[in-house]
Parts: C-alpha cells; structure tokens; sequence
C-alpha cells in the first residue's frame, strides 16, 4: 500500500484561484519523490495539503491508508506528527537552541526526556551539527540553519517527510550538500516528497520528478522506467 | 459463566493501553507540564516590565475590595456589640422614689411585649459614674445625689422596640426614654449595604483583573505567533500551545495576589496606631488583626485562578484564529 496517495485533488482558495486540478499520484514508503514547476504551480500547495495546513476542495489526499478529510480538529496534530516538515526559510526558533530546536518534536510527542537526549545527538552526529547543539541559530551559516531544520523534521523518524524548497537560499554547493542529505533519508525508511524549482539539481539526483503546470500534473519522470 | 467472558475478552485492551509503562507516560506528562513551566517563567523574565506593570495593575485592583472587606469586618465586629444591645433605658423622674420604681417595673413586667425589666437605684448610678476617673472629681463636689431611678427594659423578641418606647414615655414617672434602636437599625442596614458594595466592587474589580491579564497573554501570544504556528506544524496539541501561557496567567494571579496581600498590610500597618487610639476611646476590644492564614491562601488561590483564567480565555481566542482552515 502506498504511504501518501492523491486521488483526484482540487484545491481552489477562497478568492477562487485554482491551485491544483485534478492531481493523482501515489508515493511508496521509501521512496524519494521530487515536485517541480514554475513559481506558483501549486508545489506549496501540494505540500500544505500534505500537513493539514490547508484541506483539499475536492478529492482525497490518504496517508498510510487514512483520508485527511475525515481527519478531525483534534486528530491534526497526531497527523502532523507523522509528517516531517522542512522549509525553505528554516523557521527555528530564534530563541533556542540548536539542540532544543532539534528536540521540539518529541517534545511535543511527550517523549521521555533521556530518549529526547539521545535521539537528538543520533541526529546532530549524524548531520554533523554535534559540536553547535548549545548555538542559537543566528550563530549559525544559513547552510547549517538548513541542517539544523533538517534534523528537527527527522528526529521523531517520521514515516514521511516534506520540504518546501529546502535549497532556495543556499548556493549550488551547499544546495548539493543538503540534496545528498534527503537523498540518503529514504533508506533509512523515511519517505521523501521535496518541492524544488531547482530543475539542474533534481535531474543530477536522478530521482522521480513530477511536473506540474497551473495545478495540473504535466509529467510524472521515474528514471528507471524513462531510460 | 457469560458475566466472565466480556471483561475477559476486554481487558488485553485495557492493559495494552494502561500497560505502555504508566510509570513512562506519567513521567512523560510531567515533563510537559514542567517543559511549559519553565517556558513560562522565561516568558515572564523576558519582559520584565510589562509582566511588572500586569502584577501591578492586578494588585491593586485586587487589594481594593481586600482592604474595603477588611475595614467592613473590622467596623462590624466593633459594632456587633451595640448591635446586640437592644434594651431600652427609661429615666425616671428625680422624685420617684424606690417604692414606686417598683411599682412600675412590676407594672411594665406584665407587658407582652416586655421580657425582663431592671431597676437601677441613683445609688447604683453613682457609684458607676464613681469608677469612671473622669467623672469621680466631679462627682466628689457634690453633696446630694443627682440621679435618677432608671428601669431597663429588655424588648420581647419580635416586639416593635419604637412602640414599646412611646409607650414607656407615656407613663406618668417617666422622664425621657434613651432608645437607639433606630440607629442601630440604620448602622446594621449601612454595613450590609458596606459588604454588598465591596463585593460589587470587587467583581467588577476582579473582571477588570481578568481583561488585564488576558490582553496581557494575549499579547505575549501575538508576539509569539510565529513561534505558535511552527509548534503546531510540528504536531503540538492545543494544549500543549495553550499550557505556557496558562502557567503565566497563573503566575502572574499569584503575584497580583502576593501583592495585594502586601499592600494591605502595609495600608493596615499605617492605620494601626490611629484604629487602635480610637478603638479605645470606645472601651477598646477590637483591635486591628491582619488577614488571617485562611483568608490569605483564599486570596492566592483565587488570584491565581483568575490569572489563569484570564489566560485560558486569550488563548482559546487565539488558538481559534490561528486553527487550519476547513474548507468547505
């Protein structure tokens, strides 16, 4: 059974805009799935669809089998918790730090407290961001910012993870860097859906790619299957 | 046999949910609940003044109607006394003499209205004027008795005490009748209308309380929008958004509470001197006391609820607008 499945979604906003038509896919667990398109093709969309941030006009968006509209006010977080997000102006909260922004979701999740210490150093180590764990992330690269987001939406090993133009603000090398990072998640389980306009780096990283246009799905590039 | 099956047949159920470590999972909420304890002590160093002026504007509203309560006690305590004391005294004329203070005591004994009459000699009088230092100079120059026989009239309960007066003026031996039941009567009305005044006021004062600390976590909340929205990407709870500020309104109560406790301490530390000076010129008794243990921890405890409430009330607001959209 696929992890996350599109069934004809339609998502028009109040003023009327159309932001997705029609828009079937589905996304295995494991596997890595990048979005593209012009700016304003509905890639934020998809993904907010995804976590809850917005509900879909028409169709159905399922995780691990359940249909999101019949997710309740109540049952939004516990979706959420299965969904990690991360974003493309990192969103960290400046007043914290690296380490207690890392360990904000099992936090959040009540997870004992010697469990939150452990994961969250797993992850620093693993995203080499050990030695900053006590820095506040002003103190940090924009490169490290994005790690640090990075290890914040993988630290509670979500079935799914989200990223919402992760590379915008970084330059090619570290664009590179932070690409290889999702890129390795799948094997450890996690499945990867990234919205990217970043076209020359998606095609290096020979992954699927769907395409959209104006909300609609144009092309749905799997590697193996084009080659 | 059937009773047996159903329990039997729920309880993997109830141990599967009880049993993921109880111990685990308490020490899991606790963690929470000390997560957003501590957030919220930081929340209230973070802005020293404006957490200042909240406690301090609570504080004094709360010590307002504290103080006026406490005055009110105080006044009714001190007037209980002459509350109580409803007999009437009737002077007899000087030329009555003992026989015929008898006679009429007897005679006023009969009444229905009347429960038990004392006779009080010109005898007795004097040497009552006598212990009072003031008078004694003055009573040493004089050769005779001026006193008259006085009868004191104790009102049957449920007897109209202005009726049974005119009555008593009407006797022939009768002088004048000192009766104060009117103005005791109208003291026991203005120290009702006293206490239901300060509670009115210390609703309105208390209401005033709750705005000022729910539009001072509302606008801690509005400061920290950002932080809220990112904290609900990350699948937190209403509660869990809602329970730092609920710490903080409480906080912030406790202070208030802590600070109108002082504050009419210190007010009643002021007044002690003078209450007590005057207190005595009325015989003493009742001396100023501070507010007891009991009515302390009340003050607290309800200071504290309505910080708390008042912060409960800003951030469900709050959390409302900021709730994902549904669309239709």
């Amino acid at each position: 059974m696929s992890l996350l499945r599109f069934d004809n979604v339609s998502k028009r906003y109040p003023g009327g805009h159309e932001a997705l038509s029609e828009l079937s896919f589905e996304l295995a667990a494991g596997e890595m799935l990048f979005v593209t398109g012009h700016s304003g093709a509905g890639k934020s969309t998809l993904l907010k669809l995804v976590h809850l941030s917005e509900r879909a006009t028409r169709g159905a968006v399922l995780i691990g089998g359940k249909n999101l509209a019949q997710v309740g006010r109540r049952g939004v977080p516990r979706l959420r918790r299965q969904v990690g997000v991360v974003f493309q102006d990192h969103r960290l909260l400046a007043d914290r730090t690296v380490f207690d922004n890392v360990a904000l979701p099992l936090v959040i999740a009540g997870t004992p407290r010697a469990e939150i210490g452990r994961r969250v150093r797993t992850v620093l180590d693993r995203l080499g961001l050990l030695e900053r764990e006590r820095a506040l992330p002003q103190m940090l690269s924009s490169g490290e910012q994005q790690r640090v987001g990075i290890a914040r939406a993988v630290v509670a090993q979500p079935p799914l993870l989200v990223a919402d133009e992760p590379t915008g603000n970084l330059d090619p090398q570290l664009s590179a860097e932070v690409m290889a990072l999702f890129a390795a998640l799948p094997a450890q389980g996690t499945a990867v859906l990234v919205a990217s306009h970043d076209l020359p780096l998606v095609k290096r990283l020979n992954k699927r790619v769907l395409v959209l246009d104006h909300g609609r799905l144009i092309d749905d590039y799997r590697p193996g299957r084009a080659a | 046999m059937n009773r047996r099956v159903r329990p039997a047949r729920e309880r993997p159920a109830a141990e599967r949910r009880g049993g993921v470590g109880l111990v685990e999972r308490l020490a899991a909420w606790r963690d929470l609940h000390l997560y957003s304890l501590v957030s919220s002590l930081g929340r209230l160093a973070q802005r020293p003044w404006a957490s200042a002026l909240t406690i301090g504007v609570m504080g004094v509203a709360l010590a307002l109607p504290l103080g006026l309560l406490l005055a009110l006690d105080h006044l009714a305590g001190f007037a209980g006394d002459l509350r109580e004391a409803r007999e009437l005294s009737l002077f007899l004329d000087v030329d009555v003499d003992e026989d015929a203070a008898a006679v009429l005591a007897e005679r006023l004994r009969a009444r229905a209205d009347v429960v038990a009459v004392a006779v009080r000699t010109p005898e007795q009088g004097l040497a009552e004027f006598r212990g009072m230092t003031e008078f004694s100079g003055a009573l040493a120059v004089l050769d005779y008795n001026p006193l008259p026989t006085v009868l004191v009239v104790s009102p049957a309960v449920g007897a109209d005490p202005a009726q049974l007066a005119s009555a008593l003026e009407a006797a022939p031996e009768a002088d004048f009748v000192q009766h104060d039941a009117l103005w005791r009567e109208r003291l026991g009305a203005w120290l009702a209308f006293g206490e239901r005044l300060a509670w009115v006021v210390a609703s309105l004062l208390g209401l005033g309380a709750l705005l000022v600390v729910g539009n001072t976590v509302r606008l801690d909340i509005q400061g920290r929008a950002e932080e809220i929205a990112i904290v609900q990407l990350l699948g937190a709870t209403d509660g869990f958004v809602r329970r730092p500020f609920l710490y903080l309104g409480a906080w912030y109560g406790l202070a208030a509470g802590l600070l109108a406790w002082t504050l009419v301490a210190l007010a009643a530390l002021a007044l002690r001197a003078p209450l007590t000076q005057l207190a005595d010129s009325y015989g003493g008794g009742e001396h100023l006391h501070m507010i007891d243990p009991a009515a302390a921890t009340v003050l607290l405890l309800g200071a504290t609820a309505l910080g708390w409430l008042g912060a409960w009330l800003a951030a469900g607001h709050q959390l409302r607008l900021s709730r994902p959209k549904h669309a239709a």
